[in-house]
């Protein structure tokens, strides 16, 4: 494989080849001054390191493959994918060279990313920000859509772009369970009647964290008194009434609620094992893939609640200091696209909603669109839509993790 | 060697290495079997669905596994080689010479054997950042130095000190220059302990996941962090397709030099000599 | 050249290494532990890093944990190994099979151990459906919890299945270069097996065992992978506390990191000197 030769050399040729052999674009400022053409031909023949959750094989194919060969057959950019276990990973690698000061030679080009990681970069001064128009395909974003112009209340304002939504949804195996609990308030009986079979990843684990919000709008009786800046008063009463719903709950969970499992995949783990009866995700299209995969039992089948589920936009972001920055503009460009977007949507593939304007693509990405047809144990998109809430603020957020923390996790 | 146990002592001994012999071998059955599972949920004692697809994904291009095999055989290399390179000396001047402070010299040598690594490598991080070191698979192999050199330096010394020097005075007496006396008299006599040295410099660094992890940042994707990712991910399939092909270098290089590592040799008795 | 020349230059490259980077890592880690880092302008040392640490109920906790974890492991290897030795030592059938097995193991890394240990030993794993199968239990919660657990039986287990065999073969080739002479004139006098046992070989091995029981319990103590693998989550054992706390994205938490490691530092640093002490003390006296 080309790449021990590449490894070879790297390693016997220490003080030569400097990183990034081709045009260097740190400068972020002057390649918004430039047209597409330009910032196009200044991406190649070079590389992009973009950083996301590797959790997923299906995933890490779709970028190394689909997206990996556009890059290379039309830009002549090499994508290079590094995987991460959490997100924060790749915001502390940022923040780390801020702090030593390197300032345009660093290694990280692009993060897949959204609520409180992005307010951290944003909020940091981490962020390469302001470029979005030069984007061709930015014009497929409805950015009047506030769901998509704020990322957890946090305003966008040109520091990252849309690739993908997500919608949190549950499941259950048909073959265990009859008729699982359809709303947060079912839910804590069923799991009372049920013990031993539920439980839910510790946060700040991200899909343990959206669990507890959900448990959070139930207790304060619907999330419209939360919408909005961050509350303390109103933070205290409601979060007093959620620790006790959880801290009940908890001789009724999984090892009497001693431990959580520490991340989604090890929750997923136990669900497939009979460990525990119940179990979710926010990407609902995950459970389609993991029947595949041979991951979940095929008798899993998703749903959403009733009184609806959190969904939210993610996106990347390019930090400040990359170096690389037209092909990560280039690769930004192609992750919105038409086509990139409808093969991210293919149940096989991803199964994940678009985070473009359908309507906006071209005829024949339309008729792409048309073509999907959702895997039969997943929740279908467009109907958890119909009941979907909107996240919170950051704030909100951090807040409620440290809550669980100190009040449920210990 | 009196042959005179009675029966009992002798079953009892061939029972208990019959347990042993299966309990050694215990855990890397399950990972055997999931590699070539497709879904094996509880209560099946057996996969249900048998499958290549984990084999297929490992040895594919787009997965990266058999480049984290070559990088993580790669790095481990060239670590044992700089610590062969700097513990041959070092476990001379330890093993042949009495010295003042060669107490404290010793304790030095082998303190990073002990001290574990996450007390050091959240340091070194930040300093490797402005050194442009982090990231990097240079960077990777000079800190897997770290517990590797300790138990190059102990073994060569455990070596040396059985070394008798005379042979070379007698090679330089006839003539012979530094080079050829270190190549033909001094290399044949040290050669087991580098073996044996070699072994376990190379198996601490082909285990090594904190070091490789925080000073990788992830862009240097050993085989462990490989592992630990899709152990996580719950991956269970193609975890046991990278475990198995994990394990595979250390055994093969286990049976290459395994006569070394019992018996008289002094190499794994320096162990116990400090 | 003079023989401290000699010394000295044999020396260089390895004390090089190890001052700047593994001493160089350590001062650094605890320089920062105290907010002290001139290269960014923090120039007033303070103790808030080791104030926090001290006083959060959770170190202590995980502190606590993990010494258990260390110091059990470390034990029951030992103890098992001296074993495992005596039995090596004589011909038996497999006894080809075992050495070589245990020599195999040296070369399968923890994680990899780790991993194997959670198939089999999950409530949901080889060993519960087994129990299934033979109707000793009813479903996965009535299967003892071994992993994930408060009193790391999964980390221990897994811990003893790889030190065994590290502490075995380095007292097995102890004991064959020490040879049986002693232990048959002993016994030619008339002691008793476990006598011979008790007041020669093991005075002999004992130096053998306790080098590697004092590496085996720093590198069970300091070990990351396998509790963030096997362990539950509250209480973490300490290096994954410190990890946890070093990639923590409030800032803040870096420097209670860095204390951590200190702490971590500072026990190894204690084993060295009891160790030193001890060791030297027996084998003189």
């Amino acid at each position: 494989m080309k790449q021990n030769l590449k490894i070879g050399l790297m390693a016997t040729s220490m003080m030569l080849a400097p990183l990034g052999a081709f045009a260097d674009t740190a400068d972020g400022d002057a390649l918004n001054a430039m047209s597409w053409d330009q910032v196009v031909d200044l991406a190649r023949g070079g590389e992009v390191n973009w950083f996301l959750w590797g959790g997923s094989d299906n995933i890490n194919q779709y970028v190394t493959d689909t997206i990996g060969g556009i890059l290379k057959d039309e830009y002549d950019v090499t994508l290079n994918r590094v995987g991460l276990s959490d997100t924060v990973e790749a915001v502390n690698i940022v923040l780390g060279e801020k702090e030593s000061g390197v300032l345009d030679s660093g290694s990280v080009d692009m993060i897949w990313i959204n609520g409180e990681n992005f307010r951290t970069m944003k909020q940091g001064g981490l962020a390469y920000c302001g470029y979005t128009d030069i984007l061709p395909n930015n014009a497929l974003v409805d950015w009047t859509n506030p769901a998509i112009a704020n990322d957890f209340g946090v305003p966008v304002e040109g520091c990252e772009v849309p690739w993908s939504k997500a919608q949190f949804a549950f499941a259950y195996d048909t073959n265990r369970t009859e008729e699982p609990p359809r709303t947060i308030g079912e839910l804590l009986e069923w799991a009372k009647a049920n013990p031993g079979k539920f439980t839910y990843p510790a946060p700040p684990d991200f899909n343990g964290s959206v669990f507890v919000r959900h448990v959070f709008y139930h207790a304060a009786g619907g999330v419209d008194g939360l919408l909005g800046d961050f509350d303390q008063a109103k933070f205290d009463e409601v979060s007093a009434k959620t620790w006790k719903i959880l801290n009940d709950l908890e001789p009724f969970m999984w090892r009497e609620g001693a431990t959580y499992p520490a991340s989604i995949s090890a929750m997923e783990q136990l669900y497939a094992n009979s460990e525990v009866d119940l179990t979710f995700n926010y990407e609902p299209a995950s459970v389609g893939l993991n029947i595949e995969n041979g991951i979940f039992p095929p008798t899993t089948q998703g749903y959403g609640l009733t009184d609806g589920t959190i969904g939210n936009t993610n996106y990347t972001i390019i930090p400040f200091n990359s170096p690389n920055k037209a092909a990560a503009l280039v690769l930004q460009n192609v992750l919105l696209s038409g086509e990139a977007q409808y093969q991210k949507a293919r149940p096989d593939v991803w199964g994940a909603a678009p985070a473009i304007v359908v309507g906006r693509t071209s005829a024949e990405a339309q008729a792409n669109f048309a073509t999907i047809v959702s895997h039969p144990n997943v929740a279908p998109a467009d109907e958890l839509a119909q009941a979907a809430l909107p996240e919170l603020q950051a704030a909100w957020i951090s807040a409620i993790e440290k809550g669980w923390l100190e009040n449920v996790g210990q | 060697m009196s042959n005179k146990e009675s029966l009992g002592i002798r079953s009892f001994r061939a029972l208990t290495g019959a347990f042993l012999i299966t309990w050694l071998i215990l855990p890397l059955i399950p990972l055997a079997i999931w590699s070539f599972a497709k879904g094996w949920f509880y209560p099946d004692l057996l996969p249900r669905n048998w499958s290549l697809r984990a084999w297929e994904y490992a040895m594919s291009d787009t997965s990266g596994v058999l480049d984290s095999l070559w990088l993580t055989i790669w790095i481990s290399l060239a670590a044992t080689a700089l610590s062969i390179l700097v513990g041959i000396p070092a476990g001379r001047a330890l093993g042949m010479y009495k010295f003042k402070g060669k107490e404290i010299v010793e304790l030095m040598i082998l303190a990073p054997t002990i001290v574990p690594g996450i007390a050091v490598v959240l340091g070194i991080h930040s300093v490797f950042i402005s050194l442009g070191l982090n990231n990097t698979i240079h960077g990777v192999i000079l800190v897997h130095l770290i517990p590797t050199l300790p138990y190059m330096v102990l073994v060569m010394s455990g070596i040396f000190s059985n070394y008798d020097p005379a042979f070379e005075a007698q090679a330089r007496s006839l003539g012979a220059s530094p080079l050829k006396t270190f190549w033909y008299v001094t290399l044949p006599a040290i050669r087991p302990g580098i073996i044996v040295g070699g072994l376990f410099a190379f198996l601490v660094s082909w285990s090594q996941y904190i070091l490789t992890l925080l000073i990788g940042g992830g862009r240097v994707e050993t085989l462990p962090l490989l592992l630990f990712n899709f152990a996580t991910a719950g991956r269970n399939d193609i975890t046991g397709a990278i475990g198995m092909i994990y394990i595979l270098p250390g055994i093969i290089i286990l049976l290459l030099t395994a006569k070394h590592l019992s018996g008289r040799s002094g190499a794994v008795g320096g162990f116990g000599q400090i | 050249m003079s023989d401290r020349t000699k010394i000295f230059l044999l020396l260089l490259p390895a004390m090089f290494i190890i001052v700047v980077l593994f001493f160089g890592g350590l001062a650094i880690g605890l320089m920062r532990s105290f907010n002290y880092m001139p290269v960014i302008g923090l120039t007033d040392p303070d103790f808030s890093a080791y104030i926090a640490v001290f006083t959060d109920r959770e170190f202590y906790l995980s502190f606590a944990l993990t010494f258990h974890i260390a110091f059990t492991s470390t034990v029951i290897s030992s103890v098992l190994a001296i074993g495992a030795a005596l039995l090596l030592r004589r011909s038996f059938i497999g006894r080809g099979m075992v050495n070589f097995l245990f020599q195999l193991n040296l070369t399968v890394p923890h994680l990899v151990g780790a991993i194997g240990m959670l198939y089999l030993f999950s409530q949901s794993g080889s060993f519960a459906r087994l129990a299934a199968e033979f109707e000793l239990i009813a479903g996965p919660a009535d299967f003892p919890a071994l992993v994930f657990d408060p009193f790391a039986i999964g980390i221990i287990l897994q811990y003893v299945w790889k030190e065994i065999p590290f502490i075995g073969v380095i007292v097995l080739a102890n004991m064959q270069s020490i040879g049986e002479d002693y232990e048959s004139v002993a016994r030619s006098l008339g002691a008793s097996k476990w006598q011979t046992f008790r007041h020669v070989l093991l005075p002999l091995i004992f130096p053998g065992v306790l080098s590697a029981s004092v590496m085996v319990f720093a590198f069970t103590f300091g070990a990351y992978e396998i509790p963030a693998i096997l362990g539950a989550n509250f209480p973490a054992a300490l290096p994954v506390l410190a990890y946890r706390k070093y990639t923590d994205v409030d800032l803040a938490a870096r420097p209670e990191a860095m204390a951590m490691a200190i702490v971590i530092a500072l026990l190894s640093a204690l084993m060295i000197y009891f160790y030193v002490r001890y060791s030297r003390r027996r084998i003189r006296g």
